[in-house]
């Protein structure tokens, strides 16, 4: 039987708890809901790695402490960093989270993510892109980097581009908040526990000693529910969400929604909806859709490589400086009321997204070098 | 990467292999598949290939791809963990036509079409090419229904009506309020337009106009939308007014009303199932005396007064005719470039397959080897490759100087749209036919699209126009600029046949690898054999008028010479097109991996095409070396075959299951899955 061989210090952002063949990550940072600080990440990479190469380790459990898995990265910082006019050592930062996803998402062994509360931007990066993610009735997971004057990144363009339909998109451009039962439905979770069963949940999961991924399947299963969609989900708007997200721009969607909207007085959902595009950078959504349709058609590994350009333009600030103002409106002054610039989407050009999409260039600015990964699983090449 | 490191790396990889199977004890492992991805390195930036290949509205194209692939209407399909799209072919004719008229709605809906007929200007004009390549590479009927319903019904609106029909029907067309065909061939004639018998007359006591089917042969056959959906036909007809005939006119008729009924007055079939194209419903038509509004005469060429006068700008009746052959100019030139992209898809599942597919050992016990480290399976595939991004070149600036067409000209439209046309529609058949077989049985499933492929595209050698007649018609129209050079005294200035002005380029009687790879060396080459063969051409045919014959019939006589001499002008083009897509490029691993695959096409052309030895432009001598060398170009291609073929950039979904993990899309638990 496993045990517990190690006492983690209380200090550690990243709790370790070695079992026989498991090792559980638990995101301890619970007053910041665990953002991911430039420390974390690099603990996680060097935890990751040292694992693949370790027989003894058949399983990875990462879960959150307190009432978030994890909402995010940790912006604040990054955003200092900028404002000290140091943008590289944003880049930096970003270059070591897009890593971490890209080994994520290409791990040769299950990991299992607990998702008990907020999962937002780097939160979600640091979960998707593993094979099995359990949603309970406390999650709450978003994309909201269009309302910082960021875009989806740590690989959403590539997760959020395979969901059904053109769900994806709706998510990545509103920032709209899903819970549990909506995670399941769209795939973004393979599992929904109720939160009363997760310790025994994590007992099971504690005795594995194989990296079956079918035996740990049929464990989680054993301790999953089929949830109700709540009777105001957006997934019962998919006909809607079709229709109006696939539209070619981001002034067709949201003209599309407005049309809808007209039609169907005292719609909530799509005054929500529309409410979330306009508050939104404009800047942002085009650069987030581009990002979102090309992703569909891209493997994680190019995805990342394309995020990590596009963020790099962002942190630069040469064609906008939507981020710095988005964090100042919503995380430091709280005025929650941002001066995007350019100010519409009408004159956001072609030009100005394409920019996003090119090298840096830069002295000494290179494109992501993602580390080379032997004999990818097929589950790493493709889950959603 | 040199060709020594390659090889050394494929040897050892083969070695490796041997060591870790040499265990006698260790059971005979089940074949693996491993992503071809993980042992072919991309030596360029496929990306950046990409916007070469596709030259413009990529953003759009995805988008496209997206939109298909998100819909149930697409059908997709699960195979080995990846989602495929393509229409099934297994249901029946009528289903097919039914789920076409159900895409061509959703992509209506989602606002694709907006702006196919009532935006101006090059850059909606080549948006709507993007997204018609695009809906190619899904279906080829999807493709082609639209055709008809834009760019020929819409076309022949947009290019032989006024403000009158513009106004009234531009659109409702793009609205689908109505649904538009195109009624010119008959049963009687289809390349020969001028021979047609449908009859039109005037009536001024009723200003109507009156058309007919005198004879079986006169009923429009082919006409694609006709048998299900059309509601409104173009027909082109002989225009008889007061008993003289004005030559061949095209008007607006209805043939069914808004319930979906056929008119009084026409009777339509089908023209049943087809060896390809079935979700398009062509049918036949006969019109019995029917009556038009005057208004329907397409009138920019010509006109009918009320009190029934033919009013015309052009006196002569050829040029006439001329004018009304503009839209199929656009058809020519869409299918110049879907054939293309039809050769994208099968040389990008063929080269994937043969770089996971083993077959054979070289030694006893060895593990078996690869198909695309066969050089005789490189051989098979590369130069199809090759040829296959040469065309996509010619394909960019044929779309080019089309969207960006001036009166002055429409002549060297024509002539290169015919040519490409016939070349490229050749060259997708025989590498559909080289991709089926390089597949093996794989090849024959319709899931894997390159078998089906064949029936698909089949059609596209002699619909708009027969190959042999739009090749006969390329060497009349060299003939006609020599002749027109020659009487006057004047250089040549037209169709690329400047260098006919030089002196005539010579060949070395020792070709190096390097003359082999010099690009001077292939256009020389490529040059010297249309020069002659024009030359020749010019001579037997007016020596044939010397003996008495008629310059037409002299042109048929000769044949031969017409044919060699419009594929000469055709690979002279195609070849010109790479050069100054080469020579728009910095220094770099792109430009350098262009230079191969441009080499590759010259060298495969001048060994291919017999004319370089039966009229001596090349010594056996030379041919041997350019044998040797197009041999040591596969060799030197085979590195980066992966990443040509990843730089077309069809999506995943748009491929097939042997594409990619073709054991677990064949295993038992997916049978237990379906």
């Amino acid at each position: 039987m496993a045990s517990s061989t190690s006492t983690p210090r209380e200090e550690d952002s990243v709790l370790v708890q070695k079992n026989l063949f498991v090792r559980t990550l638990t995101l301890n940072r619970p007053r910041q809901l665990n953002a991911l600080n430039f420390d974390m990440i690099s603990r996680l990479l060097e935890l990751f790695l040292a694992y693949e190469d370790d027989a003894n380790v058949k399983l990875v459990i990462v879960k959150g402490k307190g009432r978030a898995f994890c909402a995010g990265g940790d912006v604040a910082a990054v955003v200092r960093q900028i404002n000290e006019g140091n943008w590289r050592l944003a880049a930096h930062f970003f270059q070591k989270e897009f890593t971490l996803n890209y080994l994520l998402a290409t791990y040769s062994k299950p990991q299992v993510s607990i998702l008990d509360g907020i999962v937002m931007g780097g939160g979600a990066g640091a979960s998707i892109h593993g094979i099995f993610r359990v949603a309970t009735e406390n999650s709450v997971f978003a994309m909201p980097e269009t309302a910082l004057g960021l875009f989806p990144d740590v690989g959403a363009t590539y997760y959020l581009s395979r969901l059904p339909g053109f769900f994806g998109e709706y998510v990545g451009l509103t920032g709209t908040r899903l819970d549990g039962a909506e995670m399941l439905a769209c795939g973004l979770a393979t599992h929904f526990v109720p939160s009363t069963r997760l310790s025994l949940l994590e007992e099971a999961l504690n005795k594995v000693d194989s990296s079956d991924f079918a035996n740990i399947q049929a464990i989680i299963d054993k301790y999953s529910q089929s949830p109700a969609l709540k009777k105001k989900s957006a997934y019962f708007r998919m006909d809607v969400i079709d229709k109006c997200f696939s539209r070619r721009t981001v002034e067709e969607i949201l003209s599309a929604l407005e049309d809808e909207e007209a039609n169907n007085r005292a719609d909530d959902w799509l005054t929500s909806t529309v409410q979330a595009l306009k508050k939104a950078s404009p800047m942002s959504l085009k650069i987030s859709l581009r990002s979102i349709r090309e992703g569909r058609l891209q493997g994680v590994g190019q995805c990342l490589v394309c995020e990590y350009r596009m963020v790099s333009h962002v942190v630069k600030g040469e064609v906008s400086k939507d981020f710095r103002e988005g964090c100042r409106a919503l995380l430091l002054d709280k005025d929650k009321n941002p001066k995007w610039e350019p100010s519409k989407l009408e004159l956001v050009t072609d030009h100005m997204v394409e920019r996003y999409f090119s090298k840096l260039d830069d002295e000494g600015w290179e494109d992501l070098k993602l580390p080379a990964r032997s004999n990818l699983p097929v589950t790493a090449i493709a889950k959603l | 990467m040199d060709r020594v490191t390659w090889r050394t790396r494929v040897l050892l990889n083969h070695l490796n292999q041997l060591s870790s199977s040499s265990n006698p004890l260790s059971p005979n492992p089940c074949l693996g598949f491993s992503p071809p991805e993980l042992s072919e390195p991309f030596e360029f930036d496929t990306k950046e290939m990409r916007k070469l290949l596709d030259a413009h509205n990529l953003e759009d194209r995805d988008w496209l791809f997206g939109l298909m692939k998100q819909s149930k209407l697409f059908n997709p399909r699960e195979a080995g963990g990846r989602v495929f799209i393509a229409p099934d072919y297994n249901q029946s004719m009528e289903q097919q036509r039914q789920m076409t008229m159900k895409r061509i709605a959703y992509l209506l809906d989602r606002g694709v079409f907006k702006g196919w007929l009532t935006d101006r200007g090059v850059d909606a004009e080549l948006r709507k090419f993007a997204f018609f390549e695009v809906i190619g590479i899904f279906d080829h009927s999807l493709a082609v229904k639209l055709g008809v319903h834009f760019f020929l019904w819409g076309g022949a609106i947009q290019f032989f009506g006024t403000k009158r029909h513009h106004d009234k029907w531009l659109s409702d067309t793009e609205n689908y309020a109505i649904k538009g065909c195109f009624a010119m061939s008959e049963l009687g004639h289809g390349s020969n337009v001028r021979g047609i018998e449908t009859v039109t007359t005037y009536d001024s006591s009723t200003e109507e106009f009156v058309i007919n089917t005198p004879c079986e042969s006169a009923q429009k056959y082919w006409i694609g939308g006709a048998a299900n959906h059309a509601t409104h036909t173009i027909v082109f007809s002989q225009l008889s007014i007061s008993g003289n005939n004005q030559g061949v006119h095209a008007l607006i008729a209805q043939i069914r009303d808004e319930n979906g009924n056929v008119c009084p007055g026409v009777r339509i079939a089908d023209c049943g199932h087809k060896i390809g194209l079935n979700g398009v419903d062509n049918g036949r038509i006969w019109f019995d005396n029917i009556r038009i509004p005057r208004e329907n005469l397409l009138n920019s060429v010509a006109d009918v007064s009320p009190d029934g006068k033919y009013l015309s700008a052009i006196k002569d009746p050829d040029q006439r005719f001329a004018a009304f052959m503009a839209p199929l100019t656009s058809g020519r030139v869409t299918i110049a470039v879907s054939s293309i992209y039809s050769s994208q898809v099968s040389l990008a599942i063929a080269i994937r397959y043969s770089l996971t597919r083993r077959a054979f050992s070289v030694t006893p016990n060895g593990p078996e080897v690869l198909l695309l480290d066969y050089p005789s399976h490189q051989q098979r595939l590369l130069p199809l490759l090759a040829k296959t991004y040469a065309m996509s070149f010619a394909s960019n600036y044929l779309k080019m100087i089309y969207v960006k067409r001036t009166p002055e000209s429409s002549k060297t439209i024509h002539v290169v749209s015919s040519a490409f046309k016939a070349i490229h529609t050749w060259h997708n058949m025989r590498t559909l036919q080289e991709c089926r077989e390089a597949c093996g049985g794989q090849g024959i499933k319709t899931e894997n699209r390159v078998g089906h492929f064949k029936g698909e595209f089949d059609v596209q050698s002699t619909f708009e126009g027969d190959n042999n007649v739009l090749m006969q018609q390329v060497s009349k129209a060299l003939l006609a600029e020599y002749i027109a050079a020659q009487k006057r005294g004047k250089p040549f200035k037209a169709l690329g046949l400047e260098h006919m002005n030089k002196p005539c380029p010579v060949i070395p009687s020792q070709l190096t690898s390097s003359t082999l790879q010099c690009s001077q060396f292939q256009m020389d080459a490529f040059c010297l054999r249309e020069r002659d063969l024009l030359n020749r051409f010019a001579m037997e045919v007016s020596q044939r008028q010397k003996q008495g014959e008629s310059k037409e019939y002299s042109i048929i006589l000769s044949y031969q010479l017409a044919g060699d001499l419009g594929r000469a002008f055709a690979d002279r083009a195609i070849l010109q097109t790479f050069i100054d897509a080469e020579a728009a490029l910095p220094a770099g691993s792109l430009k350098n991996v262009l230079a191969l695959l441009r080499s590759m096409y010259a060298l495969i052309c001048l060994e291919e095409d017999a004319a370089f030895l039966r009229y001596g432009y090349l010594s056996t001598d030379n041919v041997a070396a350019v044998r040797k060398e197009v041999s040591r170009l596969c060799a030197e291609l085979r590195p980066h075959a992966l990443a040509l073929v990843s730089s077309f950039g069809i999506p995943d979904a748009c491929l097939s299951p042997i594409a990619f993990n073709w054991i677990d899309s064949n295993s038992w638990s997916s049978v237990e899955r379906h």
